[in-house]
């Protein structure tokens, strides 16, 4: 198989329609098309129920700014190769703050994170974003020492979890297939980005 | 008083708890809303399993136990695990009715002295009508069956399976279950609910929870609205009437089905048809 008809692959599981999702799911599905995650999840719907408030505010941040965010999981999920989660979340990262030629570099998982950092404290984020989501083992001192430098000990557990919370769903979404949302893609044109130079 | 116990002394939810025993049979009827047949995919409950599940049913609050499939006697200790069960809850079981020939039916007969009732299927008074929706030879095998098992004490109920009702043949099916020994209030009559095979044939009418009365329902595959809910279209499970996917604990699945009742999408069952 090729890596085009990869990406356009058919999803592993079903996506449950508002007439196929269980009763104790319904509510969400009652504003329209939840998108693929809900969709998926929804087979289960004990974890559906506890999952997507946890995703929502592990990776909406509870005082990390918005742009902070957005760089953490359009990096972590360009360094874990998940189509589905940097290209819907570059779209969110346009109205964060962050320019397209940024979200260029952030995708570029051979790129030098520093390049898409406008400050020091974010070359410190973006070197240890690199480090947790595709280490193995210890953080170097020379790597996580700069990040509690530039954040107090609650902002970094922030991170953290909001780190920890994109790998997970980088891998639920890469196995699953999920397809990524029209809207999204159409978020990137509007920018001059297209999905090809920004995900595998 | 648990939530699921004060729910059941309200009638707001069943207080007969389903288990969907397995899914195959020696039939593949018409209207069958499971797709049963010799062939597919077993999604059997345990005896153990079962065990359990009434056991904790018990300690709920729940006063009965109904099992049905699939064909409940195709599972090898079907007789003594109902004798098990019906030690600790009332078990009504839903059978096609025609396997109670040679040692499985000496085998049944300890189930006389005990609460366990068997509503076996018979929808029209003669066979030709009968069998063109269930299968071959079942009329006879089912009368036959019977009075023997009547014969032996247990309980038979008659459940009858109908797209509308026909007086003139609802009268000699009447007057037929009376001869087999099954007085009329034994005699259950339902619609055809278009779900499973009878959705691909066209037959019946939907049902969903407005016309379904919320009595919670276990399987292989998660605990559900009502015992018309775990169907299966197209060999794909229906999952629209899922409340949960999980069933350990049993409390757990109780009070979320409670919690969709005390919700304001459900206000109570409105169609007696499928009850």
């Amino acid at each position: 198989m090729t890596p085009d008809s990869e990406a356009t692959a058919e999803p592993r599981v079903a996506l449950l329609s508002a007439e196929r999702a269980p009763l104790t799911t319904r509510s969400y599905f009652e504003a329209g098309d939840p998108g693929p995650i809900t969709a998926s999840l929804a087979h289960v719907p004990e974890l559906l129920e506890v999952a997507l408030p946890f995703f929502g505010r592990a990776l909406a941040g509870v005082t990390v700014d918005p742009r902070t965010a957005e760089l953490v999981i359009v990096r972590a999920s360009a360094v874990l190769g998940c189509s589905y989660c940097t290209l819907t979340h570059a779209a969110v990262a346009l109205g964060s703050g962050v320019t397209p030629e940024e979200i260029r570099s952030l995708c570029d998982p051979d790129a030098a994170p520093q390049e898409a950092a406008a400050d020091e404290r974010e070359r410190a984020l973006l070197a240890w974003v690199d480090v947790v989501a595709a280490g193995h083992g210890e953080v170097p001192d020379d790597v996580a020492g700069p990040l509690m430098a530039a954040y107090d000990e609650a902002t970094t557990v922030e991170l953290l979890t909001m780190v920890g919370c994109t790998i997970l769903l980088n891998r639920y979404c890469t196995t699953l297939r999920l397809p990524t949302g029209a809207a999204s893609l159409a978020t990137l044109a509007a920018s001059g980005l297209q999905p090809s130079e920004l995900a595998p | 008083m648990s939530a699921v116990a004060e729910a059941i002394e309200a009638g707001s939810i069943g207080g007969r708890l389903w288990l969907y025993s397995n899914y195959h049979c020696n039939l593949a009827c018409s209207y069958c809303l499971t797709e049963s047949a010799p062939g597919v995919e077993r999604r059997e409950l345990s005896p153990d399993r079962m065990l359990d599940l009434v056991r904790e049913a018990r300690d709920l609050g729940f006063t009965g136990i109904g099992i049905t499939g699939g064909e409940p006697f195709l599972m090898p200790r079907m007789p003594e695990l109902l004798a098990e069960l019906s030690e600790i809850l009332p078990v009504v079981v839903l059978s096609n009715g025609t396997l109670f020939t040679g040692a499985r039916l000496v085998r049944m007969s300890a189930l006389g002295s005990r609460d366990v009732q068997i509503q076996i299927s018979l929808d029209r008074s003669e066979p030709v009508a009968n069998d063109e929706m269930r299968g071959p030879e079942n009329f006879a095998k089912v009368v036959e069956a019977i009075p023997r098992l009547v014969a032996a004490g247990i309980g038979v109920r008659i459940g009858s399976t109908l797209a509308w009702v026909d007086e003139a043949d609802m009268a000699r099916l009447c007057a037929l279950h009376r001869s087999l020994g099954v007085g009329d209030e034994d005699h259950v009559v339902r619609g055809i609910v278009r779900r499973g095979r009878a959705k691909v044939e066209g037959l019946g009418e939907d049902a969903g929870i407005a016309e379904l009365g919320p009595e919670l329902t276990i399987t292989a595959d998660g605990a559900f609205w009502s015992p018309f809910g775990p169907t299966v279209t197209g060999g794909r499970l229906d999952t629209d009437l899922m409340v949960t996917r999980g069933t350990r604990p049993l409390a757990m699945a109780a009070d979320a089905l409670v919690g969709l009742v005390d919700g304001s999408s459900y206000a109570g069952p409105t169609d007696d048809r499928f009850t």
